[in-house]
């Protein structure tokens, strides 16, 4: 009776279980190994394995020290960046979705298809010519020209606008109108609108775009390569990228914590957002 | 006046003075197409903030202002360029190039077999000075300095001071005069030194006598191009002929075209070469086809891996299912940057763990081990392998969320009329499934078409596809292989290619975001209505 139980609970569920651990294993394997080579003492990627023999902070001390490697500085810029880039992109997002989900106006549906049709070709598709652009503003404008964070903030700043927009307009949508209809009935203006009553309400969808908009941001490669000369600029996707690819095997202990270091705050933000970020993103492309 | 107006106003004031400063910069420049997006703004910007009749634009334009700016005007701009020869030896502007080229100079020896009285001195310092006997009314003296410092403005004096009344050479005590042989001990030095008389004439030393005064010539430089702009004609001074305009965007002096030339419009060329260019062709429909599968199989085989896991653990009586859940989050959480790059550790062919694991398997078949990112196939499934990985939480998440909001009903409806698990999965949930999902499907399709950071920084498009006439790997994606075009490659730098290439992509998402439309649109009328 017992075994028969036994049995039948392995065919019904047993299975399940290990293909479940299985899985586990597969994407835990490379996320415990970089986390542990980051603290083990070896001498390259030829000696690494999951489990050290010895621990040791040398590859982390070897990041802050060697002046050579300004791993820090890129992750100042990164940070710096991001945050300026998302900041705005939100900001500027929530203005013009609230004109598009409040305001009345010829156009405004034309507008707002557009914004979604111009938002379906990635912003670094174009690479080429703004890599031209700002060779030219570089010219004319040098503080916002190639090589530039300001010019890179630029960039950024267009890439994710219209998408922000639309999915800041379609949340304004759900808080309803009777709000600002007492308040307009009040004598409130469509400044005083937007500040007291619907941003302050359109809140939670603002943080989850800014947090998306700083992890692309976080993680972008191609832009970032195609702007910046400077090493002491770079941003530390690009920073890891570059500089330590010469010599990938005897630096694999510093790549690993300078991975380690680069990895956690992001993981952590993603998986704090991990809810609203998802249904966040289905429920865009679904309604786009 | 509220204090908010005048604040606006001070504002549009300053925009408008930054916009003012730049028309002339870019004029000067020849940036027409800056020009053309500055006006704009600076034209959007003022209709906007000094009119009251656009209410809504007050809200729009900041944010629109950067989506058409760095994202619309790009795409434009890189239309253009794809019809222009923009690359390596054609990248400035006709008028820049002139300018280059009128600053060239070549050297003429003048007055040859003229030769006079050259003396060297030093200073405490150790710095040369050259003093020139010409005549009675020229004793030059001056700094004698290398081609580098021609440029700060050091031309020699008319010194008398430096004779005396009968006509020898008196030095003064702050100066020490070099005899012959420690003229010709430092004579490598001393041959890089010339004393400047003006802008294209100088004086070099020639000849180093131990014996009584070295000699120095006149050398006089000329500039070797000029160019008439009534009559757009360029001179070649050197061998004394007018040159021609070429069609590419040269000019051609005596049968051989001048470097550097300027950029022009080509019309279809580029597209051209794509076409027929064999060299060009195959590689690129290599690659293109590539890009299809590429993102064809990654999405498939993330899609295959979520909708597996999400199938096998969404079942009520499944336990730890919180916790499935949240570990396989966790590679979605990570930066792919630095995933790919921990991967790259991983497969690494000499030292990587993957090698080690699989080291009892290639015992037991008696095989070499795969040498990852070496071969065209190990590179092709090392990519994909890396992209299931990266890609499979997120359609686990997606299917997971589908099945939950598929009504059970349904479901057990099927069961009453005698179908079997199987039957009501494949028949009634996965439809159900396509419906919801295909958009994200399509979308995650569209994502990967043009997934730069994976390639690139995975295999950097290796292994190189050999005999091919530009820069470009087996694994390479239509966008990489535009990187490879615009920035690096061994034929230097192809703006125009490249843009031409990418105005491609943009017409393949385009279709790609055009299918996903009608398909999502037909899928729901199918299904829609269950």
């Amino acid at each position: 009776m017992e075994t028969s139980k036994l049995t039948k609970w392995i065919r019904e569920y047993g299975w399940r279980h290990l293909v479940g651990v299985f899985f586990v294993v597969f994407s835990m394997y490379p996320i415990l190994y970089v986390i542990t080579n980051s603290f083990a003492d070896f001498a390259n990627l030829q000696n690494s394995k999951l489990i050290p023999d010895a621990l040791t902070l040398k590859h982390y001390r070897s990041l802050y020290e060697d002046s050579l490697v300004p791993y820090f500085r890129w992750l100042f810029n990164t940070y710096k960046i991001a945050s300026i880039a998302g900041l705005f992109n939100v900001l500027l997002g929530t203005l013009a979705g609230y004109a598009f989900a409040r305001l009345k106006f010829r156009g405004r549906r034309v507008g707002l298809i557009t914004l979604v049709l111009i938002q379906m070709f990635p912003a670094f598709l174009a690479f080429v010519a703004i890599y031209l652009l700002f060779f030219q503003i570089s010219d004319v404008a040098p503080f916002m020209g190639l090589g530039t964070h300001f010019g890179l903030i630029c960039v950024y700043l267009g890439g994710s606008i219209g998408f922000n927009s639309w999915l800041i307009k379609g949340f304004m949508d759900t808080i309803p109108t009777s709000l600002d209809e007492a308040a307009k009935v009040d004598g409130a203006n469509d400044s005083q609108i937007f500040f007291r009553i619907v941003a302050p309400l359109a809140r939670p969808i603002i943080v989850v775009l800014f947090v998306i908009t700083f992890i692309g941001i976080y993680s972008d490669y191609i832009l970032a390569a195609v702007f910046l000369k400077d090493p002491n600029l770079y941003t530390v996707a690009l920073g890891i990228n570059v500089v330590f690819m010469d010599d990938f095997s005897n630096e694999w202990g510093s790549i690993a914590a300078a991975s380690v270091i680069a990895a956690t705050p992001i993981a952590v933000l993603f998986l704090f957002f991990q809810k609203q970020i998802t249904g966040g993103l289905t429920a865009g492309s679904i309604k786009g | 006046m509220k204090i908010s107006t005048i604040i606006r106003y001070v504002l549009l004031g300053i925009f408008n003075a930054l916009m003012f400063y730049i028309v002339p910069l870019a004029i000067s420049y020849e940036s027409w197409f800056l020009l053309l997006i500055v006006g704009i703004i600076t034209f959007l910007i003022n209709i906007t903030y000094l009119t009251n009749r656009l209410k809504p634009l007050k809200w729009i334009t900041p944010g629109f202002i950067f989506l058409l700016a760095f994202v619309v005007f790009p795409a434009g701009f890189n239309f253009y360029v794809s019809f222009t020869n923009w690359q390596t030896g054609h990248i400035l502007t006709k008028t820049q190039v002139i300018e280059r080229l009128e600053d060239l100079t070549f050297s003429t020896e003048e007055q040859r077999g003229v030769e006079f009285d050259l003396y060297v001195m030093q200073d405490s310092d150790l710095d040369y000075y050259f003093l020139a006997d010409l005549d009675e009314n020229n004793l030059l003296f001056g700094k004698a300095i290398t081609s580098d410092e021609f440029n700060t403005i050091n031309y020699a004096n008319h010194e008398p001071s430096f004779k005396d009344s009968n006509n020898n050479i008196v030095i003064p005590e702050s100066l020490y005069l070099l005899s012959g042989k420690e003229q010709i001990a430092n004579s490598s030095q001393l041959q890089e030194l010339s004393l400047l008389v003006d802008k294209n004439t100088r004086i070099n030393l020639y000849n180093i006598s131990v014996f009584g005064a070295s000699s120095g010539r006149i050398f006089s430089s000329q500039q070797k191009y000029s160019y008439d702009s009534d009559t757009d004609i360029l001179y070649d001074n050197t061998q004394n002929v007018a040159c021609t305009l070429g069609d590419r965007g040269n000019f051609i002096c005596g049968g051989e075209s001048v470097d550097p030339g300027w950029r022009i419009t080509v019309g279809s060329e580029n597209y051209q070469r794509i076409i027929d260019d064999e060299r060009f062709r195959g590689p690129l429909s290599t690659v293109a086809t590539w890009t299809f599968q590429f993102a064809f199989f990654s999405v498939l085989l993330a899609f295959f891996v979520g909708l597996f896991l999400a199938v096998t653990l969404n079942n009520e009586k499944v336990r730890f299912q919180k916790v499935y859940r949240s570990i396989y989050i966790i590679p979605y959480a990570i930066p792919g940057f630095i995933s790919i790059l921990v991967f790259r550790g991983l497969l690494n062919p000499d030292f990587g763990l993957i090698n080690d694991w699989l080291d009892p398997i290639y015992q037991l078949l008696n095989i070499e081990p795969i040498r990852w990112f070496r071969t065209e196939a190990s590179s092709k499934a090392a990519v994909l392998l890396v992209n299931t990985w990266l890609g499979f939480p997120y359609m686990f998440l997606i299917v997971t969320g589908a099945l939950q909001s598929i009504p059970t009903e349904l479901i057990e409806a099927s069961k009453v009329d005698g179908a079997t698990p199987r039957q009501s999965f494949w028949r009634i949930t996965f439809p159900l499934l396509l419906v919801s999902i295909s958009p994200l499907l399509i979308g995650a399709f569209a994502y990967n078409f043009n997934n730069f950071t994976l390639i690139f920084l995975l295999t950097g498009g290796g292994p190189p596809l050999v005999g091919a006439d530009v820069s470009v790997g087996y694994t390479d994606i239509l966008i990489s292989f535009t990187y490879n075009l615009a920035v690096s490659g061994g034929r230097g730098v192809q703006f125009g290619l490249a843009a031409a290439v990418t105005t491609i992509i943009f017409f393949l998402v385009l279709i790609i975001s055009a299918i996903s439309f009608r398909y999502s649109k037909r899928l729901e009328r199918i299904y829609g209505n269950i």
